[in-house]
């Protein structure tokens, strides 16, 4: 390999807003990324405090019916689509190149490209809010009929017009990745050498690539369907509606995996750099990846049980056996951090969450895959319990834990310590007070997607709890946002390698420089830092 | 391999545990304040509060969701416990620059904990599975409803055995109203959608199925116990869906005969004539998307007057029902299915300030002046 000698001080990252809107760089893109999904992160709260604002008691007094419907609507939409999926392809962004040994993404202005997709299909989204109408307001899956033109306005198309872009993103994103990770590695990194990280951004990525386009496919039936007097999903015409939801939902599975595999991948560099240990069982976490991928693709009815037109036991079985690969990673975890000595940084801590939580995501999903039980709860408060322990608990954890991991070798300062403790006991606190008793609200027979509920239904007190609760989860962002601000500014200066990394992103600057590296270590296992820092021998 | 050292420096522990202590005391003092007991605490984890659910499919329902979440919270504790035993054991000592030994796996323990939870899912699907069948078996039943959702509203058609509707209930709340069945005998529910995709959700049945336009969904269920069960829409069907509520009354068997032969009765009955030449002035009202258009009106004492009602919802029935300030129902006007109009004759009303409300739909509310 040769030797360039790069300044590592290359003014790249204070040279003005021009060279941001013009990079190919793919850490600056990655940070664009991460840019974009908080402030679509913080939208969608927004919204998200609205719902529990009118849900906090009985009767309506802050917004209307049909606002309401917008909010939660829009809420899903942001956090799932922008947020969520966008930030963890902007992780995979700065750092598989960087963990590989590359010196940038396969197609870097493809991947230009698929970033500036993602604000502009996010603002045609949110454009709905001005048309006459509002914003769609079917619910994230905009099931037809109702979201179809005699029920629903122009926010709709503006909704199917913002996510194809953004699902274009995506699959532009997964071509790039894919392409990255089988032709860039440097040489030393074989793919069972890889960090799993990387799996795990490569085993998302095919499910983005095999998924996201029959997504789109529903998305274009649903609007020719409402502006050109098509059938698709018209009964009175020879047309299913459940043939969209099949469709829709054939994306919208592997997409919960698209949102949790890499999240997963987070945890798994989160969690032996701070037990100083090396990851518990590499080659069974990689299997049980794939596994989850694989398995990812024939679950997707669970969605429809109540719908009465599918094959129950088969899909009821595939749900149960998907719970086997989750639970051999939680144990592969635990067992990491066992006999370890773990250092309690911030990013330890969002990692031990996101364990605790994502647990509950997954004993409360297995109510579900029983499908007698499933038809007691499917549609109520239970299930938006059971998506945040995943979503939230689960990715949302691990995305907080990637960004404090991340942040040093990002701009070359730490974020404060005390404050991202601080930040994580409210955020972890008001997390399990919105959402846990949504599950009780739930079993009680509160639906999902009601504006408003009787006072004599029993549910009034649990509904305040979560409100409570969600507000303390918005305070929870306010020490993270005033520690960026203070960080970058004054931060302790980070150093190469601050945590004692393993992986090859922390054998480089902090920032790295335009091209990554100078030159790498020698790569003979998965840990390729830590065996240049401890030797060979010391890792067996 | 020798155990490492326990670290008891740092406090990391003590913070943790304080914070614990602190939210586990903030928790039990609020609810204990709030008047709710460990038993309704410990029964909120469960269907309808711990209720006996009212139906035989229910019943096998809640069965199934004893032993998931028995076997569910079993697994929960185990991990957390390992979890929270694994954080708190293993810390580093600060200073502690020593690596602890590097395992890289163990193939025998990965074989377990892919065996173990394979057998546990496997057991809870077969279970799940005879459950299924239990609740999805179809009864031969004499008394067969087909209930018809659309917007915001549920219609409630008797049919015969030839599938012919004997009887209609529009009105889907109330003693008139609601989906009145027998106790004890097996019923068969046909759902329809008229418009969007609805669900009919009966908490204590434990059940629900959508009603999906172009589509039939039939089930069957027995009723074990007489009452009124409140139910509701669970599939979004637009801005109304929480207000699309329904209620099932089940009567003893005896009485639902009775009941049913009435409302047969009175459907076949010729319809009173609308009285005719209705006295004093008449108001204007009309709804529409479910909603009056107008929230205020205005009529004077003590005068009998008429309202012209015009409903202008295409398949959605309507009326006006007048309300004093105690809430008792001073005029109760004849629902009509739009698109449609209608003359009501409402008697004298004392000076006062009433409400208008829509009695199929709640949620439709005004005030009426009189003076």
């Amino acid at each position: 390999m040769a030797t360039t000698t790069l300044n590592p001080a290359a003014p790249a990252y204070r040279s003005g807003l021009y060279s941001w809107l013009t990079t190919t760089d793919h850490k600056k893109i990655g940070i664009m990324y991460l840019v974009n999904s908080i402030v679509f992160f913080v939208a969608g709260g927004s919204l998200a405090m609205v719902v529990r604002l009118e849900l906090a008691q009985p009767g309506m007094q802050f917004v209307s019916e049909a606002f309401y419907n917008q909010a939660f609507t829009m809420h899903a939409s942001f956090m799932l689509f922008l947020f969520v999926i966008p930030i963890l392809a902007g992780f995979g962004n700065y750092v598989v190149p960087l963990m590989i040994g590359a010196p940038d993404m396969a197609f870097p202005r493809i991947n230009a490209l698929s970033f500036w997709l993602l604000p502009l299909g996010g603002l045609l989204m949110a454009s709905g809010f001005l048309v006459s109408g509002g914003a769609a307001a079917s619910g994230w899956t905009e099931y037809p009929p109702l979201s179809g033109a005699q029920f629903s306005g122009t926010g709709t198309d503006l909704w199917i017009m913002g996510l194809t872009l953004i699902g274009t993103s995506s699959i532009l994103g997964a071509i790039n990745f894919l392409v990255t990770i089988f032709k860039m590695r440097a040489p030393g990194v074989t793919l069972f050498r890889m960090p799993i990280m990387v799996w795990t951004v490569l085993v998302t990525s095919v499910l983005v690539l095999m998924a996201t386009p029959v997504l789109t496919s529903a998305l274009i039936m649903l609007f020719i369907d409402r502006n050109y007097g098509g059938h698709f999903f018209d009964p009175a015409n020879g047309g299913n509606p459940v043939l969209y939801q099949n469709v829709f939902w054939f994306y919208s599975h592997p997409a919960v995996y698209i949102m949790i595999l890499p999240a997963m991948g987070i945890i798994s560099e989160i969690l032996p750099v701070f037990s100083r240990k090396p990851l518990f069982g590499y080659k069974a976490f990689i299997f049980a990846t794939v596994c989850i991928g694989a398995l990812g693709f024939s679950v997707w009815a669970h969605h429809m049980f109540t719908t009465g037109a599918v094959f129950l036991p088969f899909f009821s079985l595939m749900t149960f056996l998907i719970a086997v690969p989750t639970g051999v990673k939680m144990f592969n975890w635990i067992a990491t951090m066992w006999r370890g000595k773990l250092s309690f940084d911030t990013p330890l801590l969002y990692a031990v969450g996101f364990l605790t939580m994502f647990l509950i995501g997954g004993i409360n999903g297995a109510f579900s895959a029983a499908v007698p039980v499933d038809f007691a709860i499917h549609d109520t408060y239970w299930v938006v319990a059971h998506i945040h322990y995943v979503l939230f608990g689960g990715s949302v954890f691990a995305i907080f834990g990637g960004i404090y991991y991340w942040f040093p070798k990002m701009t070359g300062r730490m974020l404060n310590e005390t404050l991202g403790k601080v930040q994580f006991v409210i955020m972890f606190v008001g997390f399990n007070l919105t959402f846990f008793p949504m599950h009780q609200l739930g079993l009680a027979g509160m639906p999902r997607r009601i504006a408003d509920y009787s006072a004599s239904a029993g549910w009034s007190e649990l509904n305040l709890v979560a409100t409570i609760g969600g507000f303390v989860i918005a305070a929870s962002l306010l020490p993270f946002f005033w520690n960026v601000l203070i960080s970058l500014r004054n931060g302790k200066i980070a150093g190469d390698d601050p945590w004692g990394g393993n992986t090859l992103e922390w054998a480089t600057t902090s920032p790295p420089p335009a091209y990554n590296f100078d030159h790498l270590p020698e790569i003979r296992s998965e840990r390729p830092v830590f065996d240049a820092r401890y030797g060979r021998t010391a890792g067996h | 391999m020798s155990m490492p050292p326990r670290s008891r420096t740092g406090s990391g522990p003590l913070v943790a545990g304080l914070i614990i202590v602190i939210v586990v005391a903030v928790v039990v003092s609020v609810l204990a304040a709030a008047g709710i007991t460990p038993e309704r605490a410990w029964n909120s984890f469960f269907p309808v509060g711990g209720a006996t659910p009212a139906t035989d499919r229910g019943v096998a329902t809640r069965s199934l969701y004893n032993i998931v979440f028995f076997i569910g919270a079993t697994i929960f504790v185990i991990v957390e416990v390992m979890i929270v035993f694994t954080v708190f054991r293993y810390r580093r000592k600060p200073g502690d620059e020593t690596l602890p030994a590097q395992t890289h796996g163990n193939n025998l323990v990965e074989v377990i904990w892919t065996a173990i939870p394979t057998a546990i899912v496997l057991f809870l699907f077969v279970l799940s599975w005879q459950t299924l069948n239990t609740v999805e078996a179809k009864a031969v039943s004499d008394v067969h409803v087909r209930a018809v959702a659309a917007r915001f509203q549920w219609r409630f058609d008797y049919l015969d055995a030839n599938g012919a509707t004997i009887f209609s209930q529009a009105l889907p709340v109330g003693p008139d109203g609601g989906l009145t069945l027998p106790v004890g005998e097996p019923v068969t529910v046909t759902l329809k959608s008229e418009d969007v995709i609805h669900a009919f959700y009966v908490p204590k049945f434990l059940f629900k199925r959508d009603a999906v336009p172009g589509r039939d969904n039939t089930f069957s269920f027995t009723v074990e116990e007489p009452g009124t069960y409140r139910g509701q829409c669970a599939e979004l069907c637009g801005a109304y869906h929480g207000s699309m509520v329904f209620e099932v009354h089940a009567l003893p068997k005896a009485d639902f005969e009775t009941w049913l032969k009435t409302q047969v009765d009175k459907a076949n009955a010729t319809p009173a004539p609308l009285p005719s030449g209705a006295a004093g002035p008449t108001v204007e009202l009309t709804a529409k998307n479910v909603a009056y258009t107008a929230n205020t009106l205005e009529a004077p004492a003590n005068t009998a007057f008429t309202i012209h009602f015009v409903n202008a919802d295409a398949g959605v029935p309507h009326n006006v029902e007048i309300k004093d300030s105690a809430g008792k129902s001073a005029f109760k006007g004849e629902i009509i299915t739009g698109q449609a109009e209608t003359t009501y004759a409402v008697p004298a009303l004392a000076a006062g300030t009433y409400t208008f409300a829509c009695t199929v739909h709640p949620n439709m509310t005004g005030t009426l002046t009189v003076q």
